[in-house]
């Protein structure tokens, strides 16, 4: 009989208990910065390493996710140098190219035409003044010599993608 | 509905990624006098890096003195560390920059690599 009693009186409580249990959130501003798609270089003639894929290449993608607006600007440098490859007696002559493609609000497109470029076209900045993820797409080649064909063996390049308080 | 997909986006994890908070990190004082500190995060889902690098600079990208357990941080794939960093009261005002860099190792041969690396500002 007490038993009995007792199951109303612990299922109230136990429905207060289970209405003032609080779920908390909190969203902290944030730079993520994923390397997305790993490059390859395609050899689409003896002197020439290109990551485009008209040359047989991977274009390398990086994604970065923007968790808050204007806290960071990113910044991409791509390679001029290797940092793994056979002996090379001549000269390389790089080129490249980032720009952000993929992205979840259109209104992302403002990235590309305020970016800035230095470091000889190597280096572009963005200003992330959008929340959201953007894929920014990377190209670039390397010329050996003047028509010089690159020696075989592996060949290794470098981007540094950044992401830097403001 | 804009912020709720990107929560969701943010929340589900991530493939291959570095992850470095606070964005703007305070400095306090720690237990040794003269030493200031700042508590950072540093999280890595990137299967092909198992070393970050820690860094400080001045507000003209020239490193400043730190101290912290290891400049270079072994990290497994999906961990998070937490990281001190100490800098002395002689250096405090110059220091504008935290950083943490992957680190390739040589043995990496993959034709092209991104290294990642995010700056926190002290303000």
């Amino acid at each position: 009989m007490k038993k009995l009693l007792l199951i109303p009186a612990l299922a109230a409580t136990a429905s207060v208990a289970g209405a003032s249990i609080p779920i908390n959130g909190f969203i902290e501003s944030k730079c993520v910065i994923q390397s997305d798609t790993a490059g390859m270089f395609g050899n689409p003639t003896v002197d020439k390493l290109s990551t485009k894929s008209a040359d047989g290449g991977v274009m390398p993608i990086v994604r970065y996710d923007i968790v808050t607006a204007s806290k960071y600007k990113a910044v991409i440098t791509t390679p001029t140098d290797f940092s793994n490859s056979p002996t090379l007696s001549d000269s390389v002559d790089w080129t490249s190219t980032t720009v952000a493609g993929q992205m979840s609000d259109s209104e992302m497109s403002v990235f590309n035409t305020d970016k800035v470029i230095y470091n000889n076209g190597h280096t572009t900045e963005f200003d992330l003044v959008k929340a959201g993820s953007v894929w920014f797409n990377v190209t670039s080649e390397a010329e050996y010599g003047y028509g010089k064909a690159f020696p075989s063996g592996n060949y290794t390049a470098l981007i540094v993608a950044e992401c830097i308080a403001k | 509905m804009r912020f709720i997909l990107l929560f969701l986006l943010l929340a589900g994890g991530y493939a291959n990624a570095h992850q470095f908070t606070p964005t703007y990190p305070k400095l306090e004082m720690s237990h040794m006098v003269g030493v200031f500190k700042a508590e950072m995060v540093l999280f890595n889902t990137r299967e092909d890096i198992r070393y970050y690098g820690l860094s400080v600079f001045d507000k003209d990208w020239k490193s400043v003195r730190f101290a912290a357990e290891s400049k270079v941080v072994p990290m497994d794939y999906q961990e998070r560390k937490y990281i001190t960093i100490y800098i002395s009261s002689k250096e405090v005002d110059k220091a504008k920059y935290i950083c943490s860099k992957s680190k390739i190792l040589l043995t990496v041969k993959e034709p092209s690599i991104v290294s990642s690396r995010i700056c926190s500002k002290l303000k």
